[in-house]
């Protein structure tokens, strides 16, 4: 069958059981959103308002329903306003398509209207990029990104198709064609013997687990191993969601603003089982004492992550589902009732505080309650970030949607556009601080269009909170360009935006509101809290449990 | 660098493609780590390169380069050579 590129395109989003794209049209797609068009609404194009927005909304989508998300961007601008959406979901490991167009093969390298050498531009920020220079080359080029977006590691590819290859017409022929796969790691009988016998040895072991959990799909046997182990699970923060919140032994996020339960249990441990965590500075801290007196076993699907950051003393490259399987099949139950005691005594230090004031861990818990269940949360990135995670309780997989690694503020509003959309369009829930939300609202007027029940809950305190913080305890209070002073009404931001708009004074104003939304509409809620709410516990980077700080 | 530093040479099988390079002396550049030499040439399969990259690093370097660049799309084998290997 002969097809234009851009039919070809088409044709393969469908093959890869694409149903949703998020994008922004340009000259050098157009033959892109031609075929689009022609083909009628049996994939649905998301139109934001900002590419930035399209690259968030495919992650969030991505990350809410395990699929690979795609993105669609002109050459030029387009393609650049992806990089921040693109590096977010490399840190991250999220499944990303990104399909930008460019100038005509023969203007390129020309520095021709809207050209930019994307594939240059993103080459460190990708787990692969391409050009297509041939439109003979276009369909295997699909599948190999497909392939390599979802396998493994996943992580985002970028496509730069030009607007020739689009139009020029050859053979399509829905075949996979030819090309070579990664080697598939897996366990080694002598590495069970290996981990068996560590946590014979051991008497305190203790669970780390990360987004390789959820992304692998291993929620089962990561809770399974815990039980018969006796050891309480720590998270990373892309791990949070990969065990109910009310589990026994899930002690929450460990790390700089992890839980004080999880930081103190994980550092009096002997025996450290890593499962698809990466050992980030922000989880570590100090990388000497964090390992000190404890054997640690590291099992990740990303070999260059063993020993990367943290060397591990066992060390296992492999799927954690398939690694988790083979070993659960050779473990014992190990009851541990000392162990457990003192996990008990250390959740019970942890430090709650208990009122009624309108502050954002009431406000977060009450959106809970109200909203709560399977819910999926959309976080932007800051002090509001840090109080989600710590007090918002995540019963299932894939319904936390936040920035790791990258942090980028701006990500939340769109990663809740695709997210709500990934689940069938449900009430979607964003906690956003007035900093991020500032960075890209604009989006607001995708989610209207969209008709999403998104609740925008912006945790306001008229500054930028962690710098604010970091500059209280590190720079002598001189609070430098954090203080925002802007007056913005976001309650008449959202109405003039065709939203609904409130503002929350209190927890009984907050709760009518939630009591009362609409089933079509996003709303925005303006809570204002005091702009010297802090984030506690804290560990200073680079310091280690000694260090912990955890309350004011 | 550690006191360990020593020289280190990989020898990769790549893709014969435009680009490759690029990618490849990127992991190096990322990482500040310098390129002493660096060779190149078409292989008796024309769509395979073979290069070989010497550096100085220690152990942990060496490793992470392996490993770094194994995980390369266009990267079809890694060996590490080092005082020791060769």
């Amino acid at each position: 069958m002969k097809l234009n590129g851009a039919q070809i395109v088409v044709e393969q989003l469908i093959k890869h059981g694409v149903t949703t794209v998020f994008g922004y049209p340009g000259g050098a797609v157009l033959p892109l959103y031609d075929e689009l068009y022609k083909n009628g609404g049996s994939i649905h194009h998301v139109l934001t308002a900002h590419e930035q927005g399209a690259a968030h909304a495919a992650d969030g989508y991505a990350r809410a329903s395990g699929k690979t998300g795609v993105v669609i961007a002109t050459s030029g601008p387009g393609a650049t306003n992806l990089v921040t959406g693109i590096a977010n979901a490399h840190l991250d490991s999220v499944p990303l398509v990104a399909i930008t167009g460019n100038v005509t093969v023969p203007l390129l390298g020309r520095d021709s209207f809207q050209e930019v050498d994307i594939v240059g531009i993103t080459q460190p920020i990708v787990k692969h990029n391409f050009i297509v220079r041939d439109a003979k080359a276009l369909e295997q080029t699909l599948n190999e990104a497909f392939y390599i977006a979802g396998s493994g590691r996943p992580g985002p590819v970028l496509v730069d198709i030009p607007k020739s290859v689009q139009s020029d017409v050859c053979e399509y022929t829905r075949e996979r064609g030819f090309f070579e796969e990664k080697e598939k790691p897996n366990i080694h009988p002598d590495d069970i013997k290996k981990i068996l016998s560590a946590l014979k040895t051991g008497k305190k072991p203790y669970i780390y687990a990360g987004g390789g959990v959820i992304a692998s799909g291993a929620e089962a046997e990561l809770r399974e191993l815990s039980t018969r182990l006796s050891a309480p699970v720590g998270l990373s923060m892309m791990g949070l969601t990969a065990i109910p919140d009310d589990y026994a032994l899930n002690l929450g996020m460990t790390g700089m603003h992890g839980k004080y339960a999880a930081s103190v249990a994980k550092s009096e441990s002997d025996v450290l089982i890593v499962l698809g965590a990466r050992f980030s500075d922000r989880a570590t801290g100090n990388v000497e004492e964090y390992r000190a007196d404890k054997t640690i076993i590291h099992i990740d699907i990303d070999r260059a992550e063993i020993g990367k950051n943290i060397h591990p003393h066992i060390e296992v490259c492999a799927d954690v589902k398939e690694a988790l399987t083979k070993l659960l099949a050779e473990l014992p139950v190990m009851q541990n009732d000392e162990w457990l005691k003192r996990i008990d005594e250390l959740k019970n230090e942890e430090h709650v505080s208990s009122n009624d004031e309108f502050n954002p861990k009431n406000i977060i818990e009450m959106t809970e309650r109200i909203c709560g269940g399977d819910t999926i949360i959309a976080t932007d990135v800051g002090q509001h970030q840090m109080w989600v995670v710590q007090h918002y309780k995540f019963k299932k997989p894939r319904t936390l949607l936040t920035s790791g690694g990258l942090g980028a503020m701006g990500f939340g509003l769109g990663a809740a556009i695709g997210g709500c959309m990934a689940n069938d369009s449900k009430r979607t829930v964003l906690f956003t601080g007035d900093g991020s939300f500032g960075m890209n609202l604009t989006e607001l007027s995708t989610a209207v269009s969209q008709e999403l029940p998104i609740i925008i809950i912006i945790l306001n305190n008229g500054v930028l909170g962690l710098p604010r913080q970091w500059q209280a305890a590190f720079f002598g209070e001189r609070y430098s360009c954090s203080t925002l002073n802007r007056k913005t009404d976001f309650a008449a931001l959202a109405k003039a935006f065709g939203a609904d708009g409130y503002k929350a004074e209190d927890l009984s104003q907050l709760e009518k509101i939630l009591l009362n939304l609409q089933d079509k509409t996003p709303t925005v809620i303006d809570c204002a809290i005091g702009m010297d709410e802090k984030v506690f516990p804290m560990i200073p980077p680079g310091g280690s449990i000694r260090d912990i700080i955890v309350k004011e | 660098m550690s006191d360990s530093a020593e020289k280190f040479t990989v020898e990769l099988l790549v893709s014969n493609h435009y680009g490759v390079l690029n990618r490849i002396t990127g992991l190096y550049a990322r990482r500040g780590f310098n390129i002493d030499s660096l060779h190149v040439n078409e292989t008796e399969n024309p769509q395979r390169s073979r290069m070989l990259i010497s550096s100085k690093g220690d152990k942990y370097i060496q490793t992470q380069m392996v490993r770094q660049l194994s995980k390369l799309h266009d990267v079809k084998s890694v060996v590490l050579m080092t005082q020791s290997t060769v």
